[in-house]
């Protein structure tokens, strides 16, 4: 940034700031639109994701640094670190992000595949340039279509292995965590209705037709339909929030 | 002048041709005005035809003649001033006459007026023989009314339009069939002949002048006296008036008024008296439909019937009428604690209802279908209001099956269970009666305990006409089972003749798992003396069934026992098994812990509290002593064998093997099982409906599912959507991705 002149940097943070974006994409936009803002953004946005050379040996030591020391694998340990080297903290929903990304089968753990292959498509090969990279991986969260995947990708991810079902208390920290991005307003009453009522674990079904409810169904339910084949969980999770006067029943 | 005399007349050609002029048309006209006059004036009585009508008649040939003046007039363009001449002088005639039945006093009025129609219509046909020829020829081709149609509509308009004549006619006609209608003889007679005359005039005289009038005062005398009636009189009562009355007035119409008037009063009776007043007559306290079908009461309900069906809704309202009775009252039925001890009972009563109003559609509603189908769905509808009825049902049939049937013969048996089957095929969950059906029919075929091997099968068959071979292919292996035993039985003991001891005698019923209702049963020991006898059957068995596998039920198996009490006394016992276990004990022991029983039985504890309260605690029955006397078994209670014990009966019967209601957790568990069983055939039924629609919307399945399975049973939409979700999770079917109601199979 020294090398840049008082007006340029100013522009360069303006556009980090707005598309979220580093600062080396920010130079790229800006230098390919004469530094012009708005031609920077043009060009930005009609951009598929810029892909920043990676340089593999340095995702090799990268990896190695978080790897556990007897598996081939990062394990809980290594995640930790590397949350640490972020500066995030483990429990930042933004590592979803990053597992999603790096198509990752299970949480808390990265195969060697997944952590470098995934670093490549992001674009980074660095511990500061993945830091960078975090807070636009958190505006990806804001996208209609990306959040649904994200939260799809979630299911299969937070569950045990070989487990169809997701078990109720780490669904419920998922839940927690994902409303916490995407606002809903009931989903304190869903989660103790859960725990109250239902007390087994959350199929995939019954997981994915949940967003779909938070996305169509309004939080005073007045637009909910008996007939809408949502799956039964979310049928009697209606009813005990009128027969608990949650909710006032329009008749 | 008599109308026999009359001859036909034919008009022939008049051979001459004869010249005339003015003068003599006058003087022919005036001749043919006198005879009519004549006519009128009644001067022809008395004489002959020909007399009369001598000077106009010539005779043509030896058979006919002819009335040459009218003849000529028409003949020389003088049919103008004949046929008017003939209006004008009819007219004049008429308006006499209009006097003399103005004058006529009361009652004389009407006689009146019929007699001078009758003459009327004498004169009439007299002028239209005499104008013949005008008649024919004139007449069509210059248009004019036919002589016979003009005497009628003169008589129309000179008499019956006459304003003095016309109000007081039709009063007279009106206040008669008043009084007729208020009791009194009237002159039938006279008013046919009026009314006919009315119609000879032509339909529109007799519907203006008569009928339109008739029929509003008709309205409003039934309107006040179906008013008056419905204050004063019961149902029965105003339905047998109304009745009466509307025979009445057919009877009136069949006597003397046009039959068009028929309908047209009828329906004005049906109008006033029953339409206008149907619901307060239906819902009449202590009189009405229902007191009525609660007495049996078959007369007035067949009344009511047919005078209902006559009027709009008239059917419609008795048949929901019914209907919110039968429901009410199958509802109470139901629902009531008390009927509700008794299961046999509480069928008994279902179809004692049934025949009730069998027979009333039947006598008194004509068959109706439609009433039979309202029968139908309100039984339907409170049948299923106890879930208990299914079990009931079928301890109604096994009480009958047991003993109810004894002594009755073929035909009598297969009324009784064909009318089982009409209660049967009400129920809803047809599969909850299998279950229990296959329970109580299992202790019959165990127990040795029933009426009929030939009633059993025809109840076997009628099952199975209704739904099926599923549903009857294990009861069937049942009655295998049996049968195959007895041989089994032979061939053990015809293998054992060498060995004939004083043991014990062993009966034994082998039964294939799959087609006895499990009962998981829990080991017990046996007493020694049976133990041996036992292993026997079993080597035997094995020997000849390689690969199968044994287990004694002890649960369900009977014993007869020899005792022999303090003063010598020997009785039969027959009794449980468990129980047979227990008072064997009693051979090496008098007294004996309740805990001493357990650890030599192992008879469950439930089991074996409900076994020795048979033994100890039932009056007539108390082979054993216990203490303290307290009717429930207590861990620490003791046990003695009754010394004392003493029956009129050599045999006494202890068992506890009869089919009997269930307890509540019994119940629970049945129903239970039950809707374990559903639920594998709810998720068939949706696999095999996405196999071959591929694609469909969450609301159709339901629908298709229930028609799949409504022989059988009526599935829970939730359950169903609960095996759907299943079917999701275990990739069966997935939600469509761009409408999440639609689901796909998965191949």
């Amino acid at each position: 940034m020294h090398k840049l002149g008082r007006g340029h940097r100013d522009k360069v943070q303006q556009f980090m700031a707005i598309t979220g974006t580093s600062e080396k994409v920010a130079l790229q936009a800006l230098k390919a639109s004469d530094w012009h803002l708005e031609g920077a953004f043009d060009f930005f946005y009609s951009q598929p994701q810029i892909r920043a050379v990676t340089d593999s040996r340095h995702l090799e030591e990268l990896y190695n640094r978080y790897k556990d020391p007897y598996v081939d694998m990062i394990m809980v340990d290594g995640v930790s670190l590397l949350c640490n080297d972020l500066q995030v903290d483990p429990q930042d929903i933004v590592m979803l992000v990053v597992s999603w990304h790096m198509k990752a089968a299970t949480m808390c753990e990265f195969s060697r595949q997944e952590f470098i292959s995934g670093l490549q498509s992001l674009g980074v090969d660095s511990i500061e340039k993945f830091r960078e990279k975090l807070p636009s991986l958190r505006t990806e969260l804001k996208d209609e279509n990306k959040f649904r995947e994200i939260y799809n990708f979630a299911f299969g991810w937070a569950k045990e292995k070989g487990q169809k079902s997701l078990a109720l208390d780490t669904a419920i920290g998922m839940w927690q965590l994902l409303f916490a991005e995407k606002h809903w307003p009931l989903v304190d009453h869903w989660c103790q209705f859960l725990q109250v009522r239902h007390n087994k674990a959350i199929s995939r079904d019954t997981w994915s037709q949940l967003l779909e409810f938070v996305k169509t169904i309004d939080p005073q339910l007045s637009n909910y339909d008996a007939q809408g084949a949502w799956p039964y969980l979310i049928d009697e999770f209606v009813e005990y929030l009128f027969d608990n006067g949650i909710i006032q029943r329009e008749n | 002048m008599s109308a026999q005399k009359k001859r036909n007349f034919k008009i022939e050609a008049f051979k001459h041709r004869v010249e005339v002029d003015p003068k003599y048309a006058e003087k022919t006209w005036k001749i043919l005005e006198h005879a009519i006059h004549e006519i009128y004036n009644h001067n022809a009585s008395g004489l002959s035809f020909e007399e009369l009508y001598s000077p106009f008649l010539v005779k043509t040939s030896a058979s006919s003649w002819e009335f040459r003046n009218a003849y000529n007039m028409v003949l020389h363009k003088y049919g103008e001033k004949l046929y008017s001449g003939l209006v004008t002088t009819m007219t004049w005639h008429l308006k006499e006459i209009a006097k003399s039945i103005e004058a006529a006093q009361g009652g004389l009025f009407l006689e009146e007026l019929n007699r001078k129609w009758g003459d009327h219509n004498k004169a009439l046909q007299m002028i239209r023989d005499i104008l013949m020829y005008m008649d024919r020829t004139f007449v069509p081709s210059n248009r004019k009314t036919p002589v016979h149609e003009l005497g009628l509509n003169l008589w129309r308009d000179n008499i019956i339009h006459s304003h003095k004549i016309q109000t007081r006619l039709l009063d007279t006609l009106l206040d008669l069939i008043h009084r007729e209608r208020t009791g009194e003889v009237i002159n039938r007679g006279l008013m046919r002949n009026i009314t006919k005359m009315l119609m000879d005039l032509g339909s529109s005289v007799y519907q203006e002048d008569f009928e339109r009038p008739f029929l509003e005062v008709s309205a409003s005398f039934y309107s006040g006296e179906s008013q008056q009636f419905i204050e004063c009189c019961d149902c029965g009562d105003y339905l047998k008036k109304a009745e009466r009355r509307l025979n009445e007035e057919m009877e009136r119409v069949s006597h003397y008024l046009d039959a068009k008037s028929e309908a047209k009063i009828t329906s004005v009776v049906e109008k006033e008296m029953i339409a206008n007043h149907m619901q307060r007559l239906v819902h009449m306290e202590n009189s009405g439909l229902v007191n009525m079908l609660v007495d049996d009461k078959y007369e007035d309900l067949s009344r009511m019937y047919n005078l209902f069906r006559r009027v709009p809704e008239g059917l419609s309202t008795i048949r929901d009428v019914m209907t919110s009775h039968l429901r009410e009252t199958g509802k109470q039925l139901v629902s009531d604690p008390e009927r509700l001890r008794d299961p046999v009972d509480f069928v008994q009563r279902l179809l004692d209802m049934k025949d009730k109003h069998d027979k009333i559609i039947s006598i008194a509603f004509n068959n109706d279908k439609t009433f039979q189908n309202a029968l139908n769905s309100s039984f339907e509808y409170f049948i299923n209001l106890n879930n208990r009825s299914p079990e009931f049902i079928s301890l109604y049939v096994d009480d009958k099956l047991r003993k109810g049937l004894k002594g009755v013969t073929e035909e009598d048996v297969e009324v009784v269970l064909d009318k089982v089957m009409m209660l049967f095929r009400y129920l809803q969950e047809k599969d909850v009666f299998e279950k229990y059906y296959k329970q109580h029919l299992a202790k019959r075929l165990l127990s040795g305990k029933t009426v009929s091997d030939d009633a059993e099968r025809s109840m076997i068959v009628k099952l199975k006409t209704e739904c099926g071979y599923q549903f009857t292919s294990k009861l069937e292996g049942m009655f295998t089972d049996m049968r195959t035993s007895q041989d089994t039985m032979q061939g053990f003991y015809a293998s054992q003749y060498s060995e004939t001891g004083d043991g014990p005698t062993l009966a034994v019923q082998v039964l294939t798992t799959g087609s006895w209702p499990t009962q998981p049963s829990a080991p017990c020991n046996l007493p020694a003396e049976i133990l041996g006898v036992c292993e026997k059957f079993r080597a035997y068995y094995l020997g000849t069934h390689t690969g199968r596998r044994l287990t004694w039920q002890t649960n369900m198996g009977t014993a007869d026992i020899k005792a022999t009490f303090g003063k010598g006394q020997k009785h039969e016992l027959n009794v449980s098994t468990y129980q047979m276990c227990v008072l064997m004990l009693f051979n090496s022991a008098d007294r004996l812990s309740y805990k001493e029983i357990e650890q030599a039985t192992e008879i469950p504890a439930a089991d074996l509290k409900r076994c020795l309260q048979s033994l100890a605690c039932v009056k007539g029955k108390n082979v054993l002593r216990k203490e303290p006397m307290s009717k429930d078994i207590a861990e620490d209670d003791a046990f003695y064998f009754n010394d004392k014990f003493t029956s009129k009966f050599i045999k006494v019967k202890i068992g506890t093997v009869v089919a009997q209601k269930e307890s509540e957790p019994e119940k629970h568990e049945t129903r239970q099982r039950v809707e374990e069983d559903r639920k594998p055939q709810i998720e068939a039924a949706i696999v095999r409906i996405m196999k071959s629609r591929r694609v469909l919307d969450h609301n159709s399945i339901v629908t298709e599912v229930t028609t799949q399975l409504q022989s059988r049973f009526l599935p829970n939409p939730v359950v169903i959507k609960k095996r759907i979700e299943s079917l999701i999770e275990r990739e069966f079917l997935e939600r469509d991705k761009a409408d999440r109601k639609l689901y796909r199979y998965l191949a």
